[in-house]
């Protein structure tokens, strides 16, 4: 198997799939109607900036329903998301590694701890 | 070496070590790209075999590694072919800021329900029922229970319960 790394994937793009993957990425996540009217772009284009972006694993789809029609979500893929919201000060969520959760654990408090002191 | 932007990362890498430890961390640290065997890594990277193969099977567990298994037909003996998945990483790490979600927004309700007490010496908390039982003293050392304000606790913790439902697009209402 071949590893494209993602940052080269995104070095390729065009302006346009560029600005869409931006827009994806500010918003949040957005219906695909809305997708190419913000974009100002034709829909036909604005599926075709989709298709590429999703292709390449920069941006996810699923299908939806919105205002009565049916429609694709565009969001960020699980890559975009800040993973620094894991760590208190230099402590990893206590949770990784555990089967099960527990609120009231003393890795947690120390954890909790850490947040409110150190951050 | 393979997944080199991912690696990059500080939090990444601290979650490796904490999955595998750190006789595990030169394994989940530079994963070959295409397949491997543990014999190879652990020539590779000049490790005991049984740390190579406790790593690998602890990123198996994880969904970060996976083999196929070749028999030799003149030996018979069974080889293990991993790859490394570590695509899979940014899925992983979603799933516990989920996790962590979940546990941060249980736990605040608890601060948020109970008073506490403390013992100043021994760094030590109590419910305020715990701490009546002890009339108010420290059953370690005896001195008396102060009551407690966990604002502070209680405010870091809103900060982050935001912070994650903003980036996790999570309706702080449903």
């Amino acid at each position: 198997m071949v590893t494209v790394s993602v940052s080269a994937a995104e070095a390729e793009l065009t302006d346009d799939e560029r600005a869409g993957l931006e827009l994806v990425r500010e918003s949040g996540g957005i219906h695909q109607s809305d997708f190419w009217k913000e974009l100002d772009v034709s829909s036909r284009k604005g599926s075709r900036i989709v298709e590429s972006l999703v292709e390449k694993e920069l941006v996810d789809r699923e299908e939806t329903v919105y205002d009565g029609h049916n429609t694709y979500y565009i969001s960020p893929t699980a890559r975009d998301l800040d993973f620094t919201l894991l760590m208190a000060g230099d402590m990893l969520s206590p949770f990784i590694g555990e089967e099960e959760v527990d609120p009231n654990s003393d890795a947690f408090s120390q954890w909790i701890m850490n947040l409110a002191y150190e951050e | 070496m393979a997944f080199e932007d991912l690696l990059e990362d500080p939090v990444i890498q601290k979650y490796l070590h904490e999955l595998v430890g750190p006789k595990g961390m030169p394994v989940a640290a530079a994963p070959p790209d295409g397949e491997v065997t543990d014999e190879e890594l652990a020539e590779e990277l000049d490790l005991e075999l049984n740390d190579v193969r406790r790593a690998l099977f602890i990123l198996y567990e994880n969904d970060l590694a996976t083999y196929r298994r070749l028999r030799d037909e003149d030996s018979g003996w069974l080889t293990y072919l991993w790859t490394f998945e570590y695509d899979n990483i940014p899925e992983n790490l979603e799933e516990e800021m989920y996790r962590l979600h979940e546990a941060l927004d249980e736990r605040r309700e608890y601060e948020r329900n109970h008073e506490f007490y403390l013992c100043e010496i021994c760094s030590i908390r109590f419910e305020f029922g715990e701490a009546m039982d002890f009339n108010f003293e420290c059953p370690e050392c005896g001195s008396p229970l102060e009551s407690m304000d966990n604002n502070r606790l209680v405010d870091a913790m809103d900060d982050r319960l935001d912070a994650l439902e903003d980036e996790l697009n999570i309706d702080a209402d449903a």
